[in-house]
């Protein structure tokens, strides 16, 4: 039954999420790094002089941390701080709490990450299909190299370039930031509009380079699905050639590319770390990257589990749709 | 049966239209959303890059500077005004918020006395309170706090015995104890404001609203913005060292700070005046920078190093209580096998100079330099000189093993395995290591992400770092290389080099009884410290660390560049407000 299924399916995202938990909790420690005298010794030389003091003020800050209570009592606090969504200061930005900073970072990247990972699968798809498709015009055949050779381009590098040639050279688009200085974040179109140019050389990156990949899918399972009897079955039948096309093939060839496509937006929290330090794009990739770096365990938990839920949840979802995606697949036990 | 025939199930297109307005909405970078700000042009408008994580600033919204995430590189420079300036580069102290200051005959008393007429942002009439207050208050909180250990060593009380008078008793005689308030590179105490700070807990309170115009401040400049994106400072209309010209009222009316995002996009935005400062930078990209936009310039003009000698002479540090580097011959060995003008044409293409001794050569540390002349061309802590190094080690018992690389008795080689971080550790590091591998050393490089943490506990062989000492008389560097002190009790002692004399000690706490105003003693007792240690060598002197800010002269004139700076250029200093009222419209 469905109601059966949707508790089943519930029920393992749970047990995920807290294997996850449990295994974000204990691999930061294993470093054996102590990540507040670290950060204080990091800060206080900063300016190249180290203050007095930084031994007492480790021990201090521990204390507040919790991290001076034996291992077992610091992961029963940390599950009911995770249980509820609370997951403690940075030790690196304190007072900043984990929530503050991912809440700073989690636009950023569902803008960029999200929107070109929705374009480049909403393009590619669709390419894939025509190139497959016997009707499609000729010319399409001369777009796909290109795009296969640019999906084996690092994005990144691929950014570069674009800034250099974009940015700099032909100076249309900003070099780097997620808005103009000077601007205020409010919601105008004027900074909705600015915001938009300062995201199109990073989602251009981006686009350029994962469209070819699911056009390449794409084109596979077209190829595949007009095999099929039914298709040959419409097209016997009179129906149009866009209905076939549409109804029949992209519909059905369709199906793998969706899984792929909520892993991959499951995936985005986790960042295009490169990109976004490109571009100066203040994510939640880089946010993971410099926590990694500091060994900032709170922030670490904090991001990890939000891509876990993230991931955990797509999953989740994804499970539940699929049966109203494609109607052959029954929410039934066979 | 199947439910896929449910009526209840949502249909596709509400389904792709809340998705499309969840996406929307999500993009845009709400947290700071607010009212627009004024537009002001970009001829009056000073655009810098600085700091950040990643192009992000992570502590856009932390203005209160005790906190221990906290730092004043990153804007609060701008808010807290000092009771004084000091620029090395002029010897010259410029009394600020305070007016003058008297130590009791013991060193154990110290008077400040104020300006009058002095006003917060807000309105709130600045006073000794405020001093007493920021005092008081560092001393209670000691290690929760930044710098509040170092006042609590040696602060008993402070108290406003008028609005304009601050009486401070200390534990133990502190002659420089002023200097230390005093805004220099990155050392100084912050003057906060204590109607705003008062019952408020400073390790956690942030300082920011922006509805209430805090931080409030006694400078020029106002926060407007502050973002993951950027740091956003106006001027204010009306500032008090302006009406009683002690300073311009800046020529900049908006001073915006970028987050680094890198050095090839701050080198694109200021070729194409998109920015007026960039953060340090690697000395092979300035010839590029000044062939595309011949407006750039730096400290020392289009020329080579590109900047000022920062106060941080770098060093080669090696563990002095790990065999054989605890032997000082060793030390000299491996101080004679590097050829310094190499390292300077390799590591940094020309851009640099040698360092003799662990404080830099500004003009009033010279007379400390020359007073150890001798000593130096008796124990040249640059000479290049492989036969010589040979020799001791083969005194030491070394011999070549048939490798090449020298080893011990025990046929155990002479390793050294080199950590670094920052600029320093890359530029230099695996030319150094060359080099002593040439000599039969058997070096290697890392820039492990814990370096501070392996540096300061002492777990290394050799590392790359340099000294945050002395900037006008020699207390600070002798410092560095104290083992304990009685006459700073409790003191932390930084010696990173863990090297340990007991009569060099002594002379250091002597030192510090001296007012540093004292030069004829202090040349004495530095003169007596460097036979001590020149002879044992604790680190090894490499180069000096250049600050190489590219500046661009498009809409903003008279930076501080040689022969005639006036405080050294760094943004992320405490005395960049000097750099900000003396900047012309170009």
């Amino acid at each position: 039954m469905r109601a059966a299924y949707i508790a089943r399916r519930f029920g393992v995202f749970l047990l995920i999420l807290w294997l996850a938990a449990t295994l974000n909790f204990f691999l930061p420690r294993l470093s054996g790094q102590d990540p507040v005298h670290a950060k204080l010794l990091q800060q206080a030389a900063l300016g190249g002089y180290v203050q007095a003091g930084i031994e007492e003020m480790t021990r201090e800050y521990e204390r507040r941390f919790g991290l001076d209570r034996p291992l077992w009592r610091q992961y029963l606090t940390y599950l009911a701080d995770v249980a509820r969504l609370d997951f403690n200061y940075s030790i690196a930005n304190y007072p900043k709490t984990v929530r503050e900073l991912v809440a700073d970072a989690v636009p950023w990247t569902l803008g960029l990450l999200g929107t070109t990972t929705l374009l480049s699968f909403v393009i590619g798809s669709l390419l894939g299909a025509l190139l497959a498709w016997p009707r499609a015009p000729r010319w399409m055949l001369w777009l796909m190299p290109p795009l296969w050779a640019l999906h084996a381009i690092p994005f990144f590098l691929l950014g570069l370039i674009l800034t250099y040639l974009l940015a700099f050279q032909l100076p249309l688009l900003p070099i780097f930031g997620g808005y103009s200085p000077g601007a205020t974040p409010s919601f105008s179109w004027r900074f909705v509009w600015d915001v938009f140019q300062h995201a199109l050389l990073p989602a251009m990156s981006i686009i350029l380079v994962a469209t070819g990949g699911w056009a390449l899918g794409m084109r596979g399972m077209m190829v595949t699905t007009m095999g099929e009897d039914y298709v040959v079955f419409a097209e016997a039948k009179g129906l149009k050639a866009p209905t076939v096309f549409l109804r029949y093939c992209l519909r059905n060839a369709i199906l793998p590319q969706v899984t792929a496509l909520a892993l991959a937006l499951g995936q985005i929290l986790s960042g295009a770390v490169l990109v976004e330090v490109i571009f100066g794009y203040p994510g939640i990739g880089t946010l993971l990257f410099q926590a990694i770096r500091e060994n900032d365990h709170f922030v670490i938990q904090g991001v990890v589990f939000i891509v876990i839920v993230a991931l955990g949840l797509t999953t989740f979802v994804l499970d539940v749709v699929y049966p109203w995606l494609d109607p052959r697949i029954s929410y039934r036990r066979t | 049966m199947s439910e896929r025939f449910s009526p209840s199930r949502p249909r596709r297109r509400e389904v792709i239209k809340a998705g499309l307005a969840a996406g929307v909405t999500a993009m845009l970078p709400w947290q700071g959303a607010r009212a627009e700000l004024p537009p002001v042009a970009r001829n009056r408008t000073m655009i810098l890059v600085w700091g950040g994580r990643e192009g992000r600033w992570v502590d856009w919204d932390l203005w209160n500077p005790y906190s221990i995430g906290s730092n004043h590189q990153n804007g609060p420079n701008l808010v807290y005004e000092p009771l004084a300036f000091y620029s090395a580069f002029a010897d010259k102290t410029e009394m600020w918020l305070a007016e003058s200051f008297e130590f009791g005959p013991d060193f154990k008393r110290l008077t400040i006395k104020t300006r009058s007429g002095i006003n917060w942002s807000d309105g709130t009439p600045f006073s000794a309170e405020d001093v007493a207050y920021t005092l008081n208050s560092l001393r209670d909180l000691g290690a929760k706090v930044r710098w509040g250990v170092d006042v609590q060593q040696a602060v008993a009380k402070a108290e406003a015995t008028d609005a304009n008078t601050v009486v401070i008793d200390f534990k133990i005689p502190s002659p420089r104890f002023f200097f230390f308030m005093t805004y220099k590179y990155d050392i100084g105490v912050y003057i906060v404001p204590k109607h705003v700070f008062d019952g408020q807990d400073w390790t956690t309170f942030k300082n920011f609203d922006l509805e209430k115009r805090w931080p409030v401040s006694t400078g020029p400049w106002q926060v407007v913005a502050a973002s993951p994106q950027q740091k956003v400072f106006d001027r204010r209309a009306a500032w008090w060292a302006a009406e009683r010209k002690l300073a311009p009222l800046p020529a900049v009316e908006r001073n915006i700070w970028l987050p680094n995002a890198g050095e090839q996009q701050t080198a694109q935005a200021l070729i194409t005046n998109q920015l007026d400062a960039g953060a340090g930078m690697q000395p092979a990209t300035f010839p590029t920078m000044f062939t595309q936009n011949p407006k750039i310039i730096t400290h020392t003009g289009q020329n080579k190093p590109y900047g000022y000698m920062d106060w941080w002479p770098i060093s080669l540090y090696v563990n002095n209580e790990r065999p054989p580097f605890n032997d000082k011959d060793v030390r000299w060995a491996l101080s004679q096998y590097i050829d310094r003008q190499q390292l300077v044409e390799v590591g940094y293409l020309g851009a640099n100079t040698p360092s003799k001794l662990p404080l830099p050569p500004y003009p009033p540390l010279l007379p400390y330099f020359d007073a150890v002349k001798d000593l130096l061309a008796k124990y040249d802590t640059n000479e290049f000189a492989p036969k010589k190094g040979d020799a001791l080690l083969q005194g030491k018992g070394f011999k070549k093993d048939t490798d090449g690389f020298w080893a011990d008795g025990q046929g155990k080689r002479l390793a050294v395995n080199i950590i670094g971080f920052g600029a320093a550790g890359p530029a230099i590091g695996p030319v150094l290591v060359e080099m002593l591998k040439r000599r039969g050393v058997e070096a290697g490089m890392a820039l492990p992400p814990d370096f501070d943490s392996r540096f300061q506990k002492g777990e290394y062989d050799g590392a790359i770092y340099g000294h945050g000492g002395s900037v006008n008389e020699p207390y600070a560097t002798l410092r560095l290389y104290q083992g304990a002190s009685i006459a700073v009790p409790g003191a932390h002692q930084a010696n990173f080099a863990r090297w340990k004399n007991a009569d060099y000690d002594k002379l250091v706490d002597e030192a510090y009884a001296v007012p540093p105003d004292d030069s004829k003693k202090l040349a004495e007792i530095w003169r007596r410290a460097m036979e001590i240690w020149l002879p044992e060598l604790p680190d090894i002197q490499l180069v000096q660390n250049i600050h190489r800010i590219p500046w661009n002269t498009t809409y903003w004139k008279n930076w501080p560049v040689a022969p005639h700076p006036y405080v050294n250029g760094a943004h992320w200093h405490l005395t960049f407000p000097m750099v900000l009222w003396s900047l012309q419209s170009a």
